[in-house]
């Protein structure tokens, strides 16, 4: 049966974990970081090294697979675990203090470095790794609707859809501006001092444009009565997957877990 | 001279409608100022031009949105930069409050107001970049940075002398974009935003 227009715009997923209440999952990815922050409290070894971060690690590719969305989420991945990557070896072979560990010509492994260098890089790959599984798996669209949904004014759900539609526009806009003003004569390859004076002849065009295309907007929107009090009716609406309480319940007993074994280590000590 | 009757601004009146289409402008001309500086390799971010932009047309609060915005935007490609949120939001605040006392119609006052843009944008980069990130955040400047700390220098003064420079180069020419671009505005444009007709008057002394 042919599906009206209504039917077509709805996001309908298989994956009950991907099809998750936008807040649900930002309840998730909120315990998720107080987790991680209080297991970096957690030193481990003589070196006092927040250890548990690693294997805590392991959870993120574990949510980015049983979201089906492993693939994605690993490409947004890649720039968090560079700056990672290079924070822990920074951390570990300049910051000094404490004692020396290992020794090879002038590279030295110090004890201070190596405890900052760890846990700074775990906890970056956890917190910002939690963030990408939300937002990988959760489309603008939803995010914008569910803005809505929590009582959030109208105009913030609008701004803020209306910000990424203008990047795209913006984007391909001063790819065109930029391909005529090459056409007019402009440089835009050379050394330094002309590459930076072909930026201003394209970006003022741009914004330009902008500036007086947002009265027309204004118009189009105060036309279509935006600012009009009362019921709003909406073409597309969010599905709760039926997880939800369950999902949350079981971040919640983890959470709740994690604190208790370090209150316990606390008293312990 | 415009006289100014009404010199009390409440924050709800700064929030018009054309002054709330400003902000995804402000939020895509953030986005595409990053995007040409790479694409012309030139050796800066030049990501706050559209903060500045709007801070400077429609004060403070409306500068504050639009750093925020950016960060979460582009936050959701690559989560750290949710951490940078303060140091948009200050931008945009520090910017709005000197376009409301008028600052940007002397020279030796903008120059003010831009060290003053500088040195606030490090004061809150700096605790960020350093107890978060440990003092460097894998951009081209962190490889100086890294190897002023190698060399023995501070955490604090190797992130403050690198980075702080750069940043106060990058506000300096990102401000003069935006006076060219407000230069070019017209006069009917910029009367509907808060802080327009500072720079109407400037063009009529011009002449």
């Amino acid at each position: 049966m042919e599906k009206t227009f209504t039917e077509k715009i709805q996001i309908c997923k298989k994956n009950k974990i991907a099809g998750l209440y936008p807040t649900t999952k930002f309840q998730v990815v909120i315990l998720f970081s107080i987790s991680t922050i209080v297991l970096n409290s957690i030193k481990l070894t003589d070196f006092k090294l927040a250890l548990l971060l690693i294997p805590w690690f392991l959870l993120v590719p574990f949510m980015f697979a049983i979201t089906g969305e492993f693939k994605k989420c690993m490409k947004a991945m890649k720039a968090i675990s560079f700056i990672a990557i290079f924070i822990m070896v920074v951390q570990t072979f300049i910051v000094s203090g404490g004692k020396t560990l290992w020794v090879w010509h002038f590279i030295a492994i110090r004890e201070k470095g190596l405890q900052t260098g760890l846990s700074l890089c775990f906890l970056i790959l956890n917190i910002a790794g939690i963030f990408v599984w939300l937002f990988q798996s959760t489309s603008t669209k939803e995010i914008t609707r569910c803005l809505e949904d929590t009582k959030m004014s109208f105009k913030v759900a609008y701004i803020f859809a209306s910000t990424l539609e203008m990047i795209k526009v913006f984007s391909s806009k001063s790819k065109i501006i930029l391909d005529a003003q090459r056409a007019r004569g402009v440089e835009t390859e050379g050394n330094l001092f002309i590459r930076a004076k072909a930026f201003i002849p394209t970006l003022v065009p741009l914004i330009l444009g902008g500036i007086i295309g947002s009265e027309e907007r204004v118009l189009t929107l105060e036309a279509r009565g935006f600012s009009m009090k009362g019921n709003k009716t909406h073409l597309f609406n969010l599905k709760k997957s039926g997880y939800e309480r369950i999902i949350l319940t079981i971040s919640i007993i983890i959470t709740i877990l994690i604190l208790a074994g370090r209150i316990y280590l606390w008293i312990m000590n | 001279m415009i006289k100014d009757e009404n010199k009390k601004f409440s924050i709800k009146d700064d929030f018009s409608m054309l002054a709330l289409l400003i902000i995804p402008v402000g939020v895509a001309v953030n986005f595409v100022g990053g995007q040409l500086a790479s694409l012309l390799k030139l050796p800066m971010y030049l990501d706050t031009i559209g903060t500045i932009f709007t801070a400077m047309l429609a004060g403070p609060w409306l500068g504050a949105v639009t750093g925020l915005l950016t960060n979460i935007v582009t936050g959701i490609a690559n989560p750290v930069n949710f951490a940078f949120i303060p140091v948009s939001v200050v931008a945009g605040l520090v910017t709005g409050a000197f376009a409301r006392a008028n600052f940007f119609n002397v020279w030796w006052k903008w120059v003010i107001a831009m060290v003053a843009m500088g040195v606030a944008s490090i004061l809150t980069a700096a605790p960020i970049v350093v107890l978060m990130f440990g003092g460097v955040t894998g951009s081209g400047a962190s490889l100086i940075t890294a190897t002023v700390m190698a060399a023995g220098a501070n955490i604090w003064t190797a992130f403050i002398g690198t980075e702080g420079l750069f940043n106060i180069l990058d506000r300096i020419v990102s401000f003069l974009i935006c006076m060219s671009v407000i230069k070019v505005i017209p006069a009917r444009n910029l009367i509907k935003f808060s802080c327009g007709k500072f720079y109407i008057k400037n063009k009529k002394e011009e002449k």
